[in-house]
């Protein structure tokens, strides 16, 4: 932390430095990640994954009806859903389908693309809820103490001793059988891991408030007047931005692995919308015809999760270099 | 202690009473029912009258009002009678509601399965797959220490050496492992193409083979427990050792380990006498507390190698709608989590004198 000069006649000075020294902190931060070859790795990976993710509508767009087929026409890729049941169980490279097909003929290519949206979306969405709920819980509790923080610090407590996986299935079970939208359904299973999923953030985001309410900076800043929730925004959370980052981006391979756990198991992401997790679904019924339809979507998953972690791992060490993450590429 | 331990029971009884009514409240307090499937029936001649309605209502206990439904849950409804109708409301005939001869949970009463063993007391149900998953449980427990502890005491005290690295990159490879397709990929490997190959080849699910020379023998049994056990330590092994780790270099780093190097111990007593035992204590109150994870993570491992565990029933249970199975399993789980917290901070005491309870 910066100690800020006191004199009110050097404003325009004072914000211009501190312009340039949030612009040098984030060279250092780029400068200590880069070196984390690792980390650099999972972040070009998530980049293509990302991009690929994108473009999926691009590269493999819905087949038109009436047209023969299960290509659109001029498209590079098949359509995700188009059903092909002459070319059912193509080997890789066969017909122009690159990766093959499955059960029923759809290219399995096309289903990865559009099932890394699925699964980016979640991750991603589900991530930011839970940081978001988190960080105000976490902040509120911290910051006034006493009987609030008693309170909801015992709800985090008892809300951890409930069993995770199972309630997730369970919930996402019924849910499958009340929202019929495909959509609707993504965006409720989204909300169910959040409400089960911001007590390890809404902690950490306590611990770090709590250190800094007592610390001079705060205290100046309630002495010149300013309101409690300016004094969380501008002085607490941005110090907490860097413990939060770190553990939203391995959350994001958290949720991303449980998303396609309950679509595996049948409750999460339902067909015909493809998931890494439900391509995996049925494929124990041609494990000795097309043992090849296994491999795919669960090395999506676990390439991504893994980019993501050392993403992670790279961005604890980059932007606090108290905290030694684990791989660091020294 | 003891007055710390009076203390803990009572926050462990409220925990435990919240605890019953998280899973009341997951199963019953959500839009539609168990009847819901019957009122998508679209065969005119299959639809069910009103009044059918109203005697399934009645006959599952749906006509209850959700509190009572609760009451009822929990202490059985042979003597709902003596409660006022304004508390408990009229039944699916519009008349009050006669006791019945539910006895509840807490009088061992957890109900009968709808449906994956319909008719069935739920707890006999549950009994029943118990030792199959507790048999999984423990040899993956083991099995997870067994590699974790020497990975983590080794990667500490050779930190940043080859070994540490090739641990570090084991963990970041364990904790991104989708558990259920690396079972889908060992059962590939291991059952399918070693089978195609003529290998000697591994059974890819249950606990015992159905038929066969050697069906149902103690080698039998083994062999169906090889898969499971390696798929369900992968990720415990991942966290523990890193764990491991950690603790030990946070020990590693004290001033009693530098005096003792300094009175001229050779280092491997130094290490294995006054660093291992110390960087244990941690690692025994976090393998406590994940104790009860296990046996709930092990839904995805039993689901995928259809072992026939606890996890595997549950999954089971969930798909078929059997709410009497589903609730029965959660509360047990909830009642493991509470237990495996109490025993972790009396194994904490047990195993460090330095911490005190009063």
């Amino acid at each position: 932390m910066a100690v800020q000069p006191l004199q009110s006649n050097a404003v325009p000075l004072q914000a211009e430095a501190i312009a340039a020294e949030e612009i040098g902190q984030l060279q250092a931060v780029w400068r200590r990640f880069r070196k984390h070859r690792l980390a650099l790795l999972g972040a070009f990976m998530l980049a293509i994954l990302v991009v690929a993710a994108l473009l999926a509508p691009v590269l493999a767009p819905p087949k038109p009806a009436g047209i023969a087929g299960t290509k659109a026409p001029g498209a590079l890729l098949f359509d995700p859903l188009a059903v092909d049941p002459v070319n059912q169980h193509l080997k890789p490279g066969t017909e122009g389908h690159i990766l093959g097909t499955d059960e029923v003929g759809r290219d399995i290519l096309s289903r990865l693309l559009y099932a890394a949206r699925v699964s980016l979306y979640v991750g991603l969405m589900a991530t930011l809820g839970s940081e978001i709920i988190g960080a105000i819980t976490g902040a509120i509790s911290g910051y006034y103490g006493g009987r609030i923080d008693q309170i909801l610090m015992r709800i985090v407590d008892f809300m951890l001793t409930l069993p995770y996986l199972p309630i997730l299935l369970v919930l996402s079970a019924m849910m499958a059988g009340q929202v019929t939208v495909p959509f609707a359904r993504l965006n409720f299973l989204i909300l169910i891991l959040v409400i089960f999923g911001w007590m390890p953030s809404a902690r950490l985001v306590r611990g770090v408030i709590l250190s800094l309410r007592e610390q001079e900076f705060t205290q100046a800043s309630r002495a010149l007047g300013a309101s409690d929730l300016r004094i969380i925004l501008r002085h607490m959370l941005p110090n907490a931005l860097a413990p939060i980052i770190v553990s939203a981006t391995l959350n994001v391979g958290n949720y991303i692995i449980i998303e396609a756990a309950l679509s595996f198991l049948g409750f999460g992401v339902t067909p015909p919308t493809p998931s890494w997790g439900n391509m995996l679904t049925s494929v124990q019924d041609y494990m000795f015809l097309n043992p090849t339809l296994a491999i795919w979507p669960g090395l999506c998953i676990f390439l991504t999760v893994l980019s993501i972690n050392f993403m992670g791992d790279g961005l604890r060490d980059a932007l606090d270099p108290r905290m030694r993450g684990v791989a660091g590429g020294h | 202690m003891t007055n710390y331990l009076i203390r803990r029971m009572f926050t462990m009884f409220i925990v435990l009473v919240l605890s019953t009514v998280a899973v009341f409240a997951i199963l019953n307090a959500a839009p539609g029912g168990p009847l819901d499937g019957l009122r998508m029936q679209t065969d005119p001649r299959r639809r069910l009258t009103a009044e059918d309605y109203a005697r399934l209502e009645n006959l599952l206990g749906l006509d209850k009002p959700i509190h009572l439904r609760y009451i009822v849950w929990l202490a059985g409804d042979d003597w709902i009678e003596v409660l006022p109708t304004w508390f408990t409301g009229l039944n699916a005939f519009g008349e009050p509601f006669r006791n019945g001869d539910a006895r509840g949970i807490i009088r061992g009463d957890w109900g009968e399965s709808w449906s994956v063993s319909r008719g069935n007391d739920v707890l006999t149900v549950i009994k029943s797959r118990l030792g199959n998953t507790v048999t999984l449980m423990s040899l993956a427990t083991i099995l997870s220490l067994a590699v974790a502890i020497p990975i983590g005491v080794f990667s500490a005290v050779k930190q940043y050496s080859t070994l540490d690295y090739a641990a570090t990159t084991f963990s970041f490879i364990g904790i991104s492992m989708p558990v259920f397709w690396m079972g889908l990929m060992m059962i590939i490997l291991f059952s399918v193409k070693f089978q195609q190959w003529g290998l000697p080849s591994l059974p890819s699910g249950g606990v015992v083979s159905l038929r066969g020379a050697g069906a149902g023998t103690l080698w039998d049994r083994a062999v169906h427990l090889i898969m499971p056990t390696i798929v369900l330590s992968l990720l415990y092994m991942a966290g523990w050792s890193r764990f491991m780790r950690t603790s030990m270099l946070d020990v590693l780093h004290q001033d009693y380990v530098r005096t003792a190097r300094a009175k001229g111990l050779v280092e491997r007593v130094v290490i294995a006498k006054h660093a291992f035992r110390n960087a244990l204590i941690p690692l025994i109150t976090i393998v406590t507390l994940q104790l009860s994870s296990l046996f709930g993570g092990a839904v995805l491992t039993e689901t995928v190698f259809a072992y026939p565990g606890m996890g595997h029933l549950y999954f089971n249970a969930i798909s078929r709608s059997d709410w009497p199975l589903v609730m029965g399993y959660l509360l047990i789980l909830a009642v493991l989590v509470i237990l495996s917290n109490l025993l972790a901070d009396i194994a904490y005491v047990l195993v460090d004198p330095r911490i005190r309870y009063d």
